[in-house]
């Protein structure tokens, strides 16, 4: 299959990869990948160890530059400094609890960096209550039940705080989210719950991007599959145009289909 | 983990957990009602106002220091060096002021300018230390405690360097009348302990940069992704533990009438088992003042009545000791009951 099996870009995309190439020294990480996400989809990346998926991610997030091509957000071309250009413009990047405080509760995990303050003789001083309301709010909305936003988040399961982590990028009016290995570490009601977080996160016209091992996660949640291979974009398609068979074809190259579940 | 699921997921049982949370973040005051009222009832003359007064004042010193040092811990460093700080501070101070040996001999006129004059030269020789420090472990990035180890062996030196080895004393009386006034009965050294652990205790609980120290303590990741300035935080931390432990030097200097090359040396350790004692995790991140507060209370009333009992002086140290690994204990306890239970 050395073919790029891929379909016309539809207009309004959120996010291009307009053909990006990453070198490090004489190898190449990506070649040449041309890739879109629009609002409110939500796209698998998929593909072995070491086919390109964490480079992509680290160039939309802002922590390398492309060698060349360029990335154009929300119809503009964007170069970004360091990850917090991209976060500023919506752009949020979900590992397995690094965004978490452990220590503290649901309230200071969701407010991070955000309190409310009041001044109180120039003095800022945190508006717990209304925090504490918010927080209440926007998990019920979020539809993430847990029995006290005050309890701690050590406290919590993972897919509860991965719920903080969706809610709260959706609240500070996040456009594109990137989870990387969402489920690596759920078990399966858990894994249902996260299902069910991103497509309700999709629902709300925000673009959503996973990016995974596991291939039935893959057709459960994305309305497209991306696959790498060795660098490069081998596969791009609906997820309803694709068949386990072909899709683990495209991870593995040209060796026999890999059957899952 | 002998629990299943589903007792997990009961609800009723969430009020008296909560109850049973309670009880282990407080359990440092049940220590120390029960050690005072044993006190009081076992050794004759420990049950009156005087002695309480005197737990209190004896507590400024190490009850500051243990601020500084709970506020260092909790945003994940440590600071050894608080005690030569203080040292250092005090010896600053004698120096500036003290018309004896190695002094300066400064006499302003009004002669109650020595106080704001001293208090600031004090707390300048804290802003200093910190900044030492913290340029040592944040911009540096050696690790605290072998820095702060250095700049505690370091500032002592500087303390003896500045009083040529010798005792500086004669202090001016508008300041031997910050230690020796009363207030409303109370010692004036015992209500400044007490408006700097209320003052501390507020910037830690209900202000950003106190929640700052809690997340840059429990994840310095999560902080940073979300905007924090990590390092401004844990710097701040730095500053804030050298100049509260300056601070504590400034009042002992008052205290003593002046400063000894090996003023409060051991005054470390005592900090460290109030703080440990007081509920604050190594680990970082987790920890109250208000426990704090009560480990600083209990030493002291222990150290009390070892004095009244006319103890050797030694056995306060063994049982600081004990203490020190009874809180550790304590410690993991409160970790596998949480992780049982709640």
């Amino acid at each position: 299959m050395s073919s790029t099996e891929t379909e016309p870009k539809h207009g309004g995309d959120l996010l291009q990869l307009e053909n990006v190439t990453m070198r490090y020294g004489a190898i190449a990480a990506l070649q040449d990948v041309s890739l879109g996400v629009a609002a409110g989809e939500v796209v698998a990346l998929l593909g072995d160890n070491g086919a390109g998926k964490s480079t992509a991610i680290k160039i939309i997030s802002g922590s390398v530059k492309p060698t060349s091509g360029r990335l154009v957000f929300e119809g503009i071309p964007r170069e970004f400094e360091s990850p917090r250009a991209s976060k500023e413009l919506g752009i949020e990047i979900v590992y397995q609890d690094l965004s978490i405080c452990m220590n503290v509760d649901v309230v200071a995990n969701f407010f991070m960096g955000r309190e409310l303050v009041k001044r109180v003789l120039g003095v800022p001083v945190l508006r717990e209550r209304e925090m504490q309301r918010i927080t209440e709010k926007v998990m019920a909305d979020g539809g993430t039940k847990v029995k006290s936003v005050r309890q701690n988040a050590e406290h919590l399961s993972g897919g509860q705080r991965q719920a903080i982590e969706l809610n709260r990028f959706v609240y500070w009016g996040g456009k594109l989210v990137v989870l990387d290995e969402p489920f690596a570490a759920l078990g399966i009601e858990q894994v249902r719950r996260g299902l069910e977080n991103i497509r309700r996160v999709r629902d709300q016209g925000l673009a959503v991007i996973i990016v995974t091992h596991n291939l039935h996660h893959a057709f459960q949640i994305a309305d497209r599959l991306v696959v790498f291979r060795q660098g490069r974009l081998v596969l791009d398609k609906s997820t309803s145009d694709c068949t386990h068979e072909t899709v683990s074809q495209a991870i593995t190259g040209d060796g026999p289909p890999v059957q899952i579940q | 983990m002998s629990l299943s699921d589903a007792t997990r997921q009961t609800e009723p049982r969430a009020g008296s957990l909560r109850l049973v949370e309670l009880f282990v973040d407080n359990i440092v005051w049940a220590i120390l009602a029960i050690t005072l009222l044993a006190f009081c009832l076992f050794i004759p003359g420990y049950g009156q106002t005087g002695i309480f007064l005197n737990i209190v004042e004896q507590s400024a010193f190490v009850g500051i220091l243990s601020v500084g040092l709970s506020i260092a811990i909790i945003s994940g460093q440590i600071d050894l060096s608080i005690e030569s700080t203080m040292a250092l501070a005090a010896m600053a101070t004698a120096v500036l002021v003290s018309s004896s040996a190695a002094g300066f001999g400064w006499t302003p006129q009004p002669l109650w300018l020595v106080v704001p004059g001293s208090l600031l030269v004090a707390l300048c020789v804290g802003l200093a230390v910190g900044s030492f420090n913290a340029f040592l472990v944040i911009r540096l990035k050696l690790n605290a405690f072998i820095a702060t180890l250095g700049s505690y062996i370091l500032f002592r030196g500087a303390v003896v360097a500045l009083s040529g080895g010798k005792t500086v004393f004669g202090l001016p009386s508008p300041l031997r009348a910050v230690a020796l006034s009363k207030v409303l009965g109370v010692p004036l050294l015992a209500w400044v302990t007490v408006a700097v652990f209320l003052a501390f205790t507020f910037i830690l609980t209900k202000t950003p940069f106190g929640r700052y120290v809690y997340l840059v303590g429990g994840n310095p990741v999560a902080p940073f992704r979300a905007g924090i300035r990590v390092r401004s935080v844990s710097a701040a931390a730095f500053l804030l533990s050298a100049v509260l432990a300056a601070f504590a030097g400034w009042l002992l200097a008052t205290r003593t009438s002046g400063a000894t090359p090996n003023l409060g040396i051991g005054m470390l350790f005592e900090a460290f088992a109030a703080v440990v004692i007081g509920g604050v995790s190594l680990k970082g991140g987790e920890g109250k003042l208000s426990g704090v507060v009560a480990g600083v209370l209990l030493l002291s009333s222990i150290r009390t009545a070892v004095n009244l009992l006319m103890l050797q002086p030694h056995y306060t140290q063994m049982i600081q000791g004990g203490l020190v690994i009874a809180a550790m204990l304590l410690d993991s306890a409160k970790h596998s009951i949480r992780s049982r239970y709640l």
